[in-house]
């Protein structure tokens, strides 16, 4: 080889007129590799600052910040916060408590009076009062882009009668109202707002809740301060909450573990023994409604015989499915309630015992004594994948045969409810507080869960009109019981666990606790130190 | 003269890429059709009727055929209008803004360290070739090649993060806000993605090295009885030096592409994250817009990898 040039020649690299010789050129790289050296060390460094900053890990990015326009039922966790509801639950039995709405009562089965909380105002200094309790319920309930009008299917109108009272007047008896008031459809936005936006607050969300909006960067971080005179408090506990969000759980878990979290929700299963074991984790872990269970199409030709779908439920090995796909933290469901709800009914759940053989007598019965075979829908994710392999296994003990077509949720959903494609479909039903909500949207005849379009069983509206008629528990609890019988008896779905919630804290995390919804609510949450 | 000609030369190679820029992004767009998935069913929330999801992909133009949407998206981005997010709202530029930063100080951080780590391993292994240390390095280099950078990441929060809590396991601070703290924050994750570049720039160097060593010319200049440190510093590196900034170069690229894995293990807001969700989602402007931005950076690091060649060996002309 041979060099023609040496180090004195000015070879120049011209751009936009500047001028850098060879030796410059390698001068200033050499220096830039030694600064980046001695930086290194020297930005080890200050952590995180404020320690009332509760810093959350969250497992999804919003759909949006407006109630009335997010789909996602992994909002409510950043919603909460901003916004108050007319009506909040108890975290333990999700029956309904004051929340906005101080009181209210139904005057006859058709009318619903709600006497709302006064001196609240909203995070911009609108107050709240009955003419912005109007305003929101008729936005959700009429608005075009309302995803949440069906909610408020049953309301007729709505009257303000005074400052703070508001009365709905019903097209039928609904006594679910109250607490579908605690969920998107009672989350007050404020009016001001709305008007100065378009009507939609989809990223500039105000409510009149103990947090304020600050900032919102698409899957990476929402940051909210708190809302200074809350409910007359001016010494919040918390001086903001910032959600972090990762959707790995494992790198969610990650973050509290090395401390740049204080706590991260919606962790799996198999990430329980992991958070007992840590000395500094500390885990909140509890029942949710979150149901895990298999969508029957009924008017598809085997699942339209009742007994195919009583052998299904028959065929399952509840318990084993909790063991083996979710590291046995769950709960078995025989129904859409788990144990601890108000409205659980213990004989119902006693329908069907796993029983392999049942299942294959109730095949033959139904003429496949060579055993059915089932094109079944599922989406793609590990541990639905997980569970899909497991169940084929049970199924197979049956003799119950097919495989799982996959593929996002998104698309899986689409197939097979609104495009009606597949036998069954393995997902979940995330709760609502109202199980009468719950029961009216998987099972009437119209409803979009209800993808084979059957008509529920005789008796089925009449028992779940009267748990909406009736504004005592006990009475309610009752009519309940029956819709639940028709619909295990009927076999209209295949329950299998309700998922845990698990959450991880570290030791500065005060008075986080679990709700049957699965969704955390931070209001009471203080952080030691 | 020789200006003149390198600004020929740049405005050429400019130019050059300009197909370049529209090929990948149609590519890409390509690619995203193929993807099944509907975004309209996304954007239509939990349960949309099929009339819902129609509406939807009306409003969003989504029904029209794809050449024509290509067209659209190729004609705004020509004047520089990426669009928004069709899930979030956010503008395109405004998330491209925000991320590119992040996965950019992680790339250069990595690509300094394979550097600063690479070529002392690289000297040494060539000057000693044949002896024990060489094999030991070169070893050493074949694993640093071969070992996947997304578990190397996992151990390093295992053990210097969970364990030693010297350092962050997820997160990031914006350098805009706060270089110190951005560093910190990108020391596993370069780290991570360093051990190819390392073994790779040491495997190069210490071949160039010995090739030179054998030449002719250093054998005069040994006899010309200049000491063996002179001719490996004044002679030796100069005469890689081409060899290595190519090999640099190459390396930057290879290292954006692989933060995408790695942003993933360290929860970091990069482009390559926001690349992943679009996709899962079909978010196709964010997608098309992060695609541009980091074609354009390569097209721009192999432009001054080409430049800098040029004035470390004059013989080079475009």
């Amino acid at each position: 080889m041979n060099k023609t040039s040496n180090p004195q020649d000015q070879d120049l690299l011209d751009v936009n007129g500047l001028a850098v010789s060879r030796r410059t050129f390698l001068g200033v790289l050499s220096g830039a590799l030694a600064a980046g050296t001695l930086m290194a060390p020297g930005a080890l460094w200050a952590q995180p600052a404020g320690a009332s900053l509760l810093r959350v890990g969250a497992n999804a990015n919003p759909s949006s910040l407006d109630p009335a326009t997010g789909g996602s039922g992994s909002d409510h966790v950043f919603l909460f916060p901003i916004y108050d509801t007319l009506v909040t639950w108890d975290f333990d039995s999700l029956k309904a408590q004051p929340g906005l709405a101080e009181r209210w009562e139904f005057t006859d089965s058709k009318t619903l009076v709600l006497h709302l909380r006064q001196g609240v105002t909203f995070h911009d200094g609108a107050p709240f009062n009955a003419e912005a309790v109007k305003t929101n319920l008729d936005r959700s309930r009429t608005a075009e882009f309302s995803n949440i009008r069906s909610d408020l299917g049953s309301v007729d109108s709505v009257a303000v009668n005074g400052e703070h009272t508001v009365t709905l007047h019903l097209k039928n008896p609904d006594t679910a109202l109250p607490l579908i008031l605690s969920d998107r459809a009672g989350m007050m936005v404020s009016p001001k707002a709305l008007q100065a936006n378009g009507n939609r607050v989809d990223r500039k969300p105000v409510g009149a809740g103990f947090m304020t909006f600050e900032k919102w960067n698409d899957g990476s971080e929402i940051v909210l301060k708190a809302f200074k005179g809350y409910r007359g408090d001016d010494k919040p506990a918390l001086a903001g909450i910032t959600f972090s969000i990762i959707t790995d759980s494992a790198t969610r878990l990650r973050a509290v573990m090395s401390g740049q979290a204080d706590l991260a929700y919606h962790l799996d299963g198999r990430q329980k023994p992991l958070v007992e074991k840590m000395p500094t984790l500390h885990g909140v872990v509890g029942s949710t409604v979150y149901c895990y269970q298999l969508y029957l199409n009924m008017s598809r030709d085997t699942l339209a015989d009742r007994r195919v779908r009583q052998a299904l439920n028959h065929a399952v090995d509840r318990d084993a499915f909790i063991r083996g796909a979710m590291a046995g933290s769950g709960e078995a469901a025989y129904m859409n309630l788990p144990k601890s709800h108000w409205a659980y009914d213990a004989d119902t759940a006693e329908l069907y015992p796993h029983d392999p053989d049942k299942a294959r007598a109730l095949l033959k019965e139904a003429g496949y004594a060579d055993g059915v075979t089932l094109d079944m829908r599922g989406y793609n994710d590990q541990s639905s994948v997980q569970m899909q392999e497991l169940l084929l296994a049970q199924f197979a003990r049956a003799n119950i045969k097919g495989r799982f077509r996959t593929g996002t949720i998104a698309d899986m959903s689409a197939e097979y409810f609104a495009k009606k494609q597949g036998d069954l479909l393995l997902s979940a039903w995330t709760g609502r507080p109202d199980p009468s909500l719950s029961y009216s949207l998987m099972y009437n005849q119209e409803s979009y869960f209800n993808a084979g379009d059957k008509a529920p069983p005789e008796g089925f509206a009449e028992a779940l009109l009267a748990s909406r008629s009736s504004d005592d528990l006990a009475t309610r609890k009752e009519a309940l019981a029956k819709v639940q019988r028709l619909v295990m008896e009927d076999a209209l779905v295949v329950p299998l666990a309700f998922r845990e919630s698990i959450v991880a804290t570290n030791d500065k995390v005060q008075n986080l606790r679990n709700n049957l919804l699965g969704k955390p609510k931070f209001n009471n949450v203080s952080l030691k130190g | 003269m020789a200006n003149r000609v390198k600004q020929r030369m740049v405005a050429a190679r400019l130019l050059q890429s300009l197909p370049i820029l529209v090929l990948a992004t149609f590519i890409v767009f390509c690619l995203m059709q193929l993807i099944p998935g509907d975004v309209a069913v996304t954007l239509a929330g939990e349960n949309a009727s099929m009339e819902r999801i129609e509406q939807i992909r009306e409003a969003y133009g989504l029904n029209q055929p794809f050449l024509v949407q290509y067209g659209q998206w190729l004609g705004h981005a020509a004047q520089g209008e990426l669009g928004t997010s069709l899930l979030s709202g956010e503008p395109v530029a405004q998330t491209i803004a925000r991320t590119f930063p992040n996965t950019l100080l992680i790339a250069v951080y990595a690509v300094l360290l394979s550097v600063l780590v690479g070529v002392p391993l690289g000297i040494l292994a060539a000057t000693r070739a044949g002896s024990p240390l060489d094999s030991g390095i070169m070893g050493a280099a074949s694993l640093g090649v071969a070992v996947p950078n997304f578990w190397f990441g996992m151990i390093l929060v295992l053990f210097l993060a969970l364990g030693l809590q010297w350092f962050p396991a997820t997160g990031f601070v914006s350098p805009r806000e706060d270089f110190s703290g951005a560093l910190w924050y990108a020391t596993l994750p370069a780290l991570a993605l360093c051990t190819n570049g390392i073994a790779e720039v040491a495997r190069q160097l210490r071949s160039s090295l010995v090739e030179i060593q054998s030449s002719q010319h250093v054998r005069t200049l040994h006899a010309k009885g200049l000491s063996p440190a002179r001719i490996l510093w004044k002679h030796g590196l100069k005469n890689v030096s081409v060899n290595l900034l190519t090999v640099v170069g190459l390396l930057f690229n290879k290292i954006l592409a692989a933060t995408v894995v790695v942003e993933a293990v360290f929860a970091i807001p990069g482009i390559g994250s926001s690349i992943v969700n679009a996709v899962l989602q079909g978010d196709f402007p964010v997608v098309q817009g992060a695609v541009l931005a980091m074609v354009v950076t390569v097209i721009l690091v192999n432009l001054c990898t080409d430049l800098a060649c040029t004035v470390l060996d004059p013989r080079i002309h475009a």
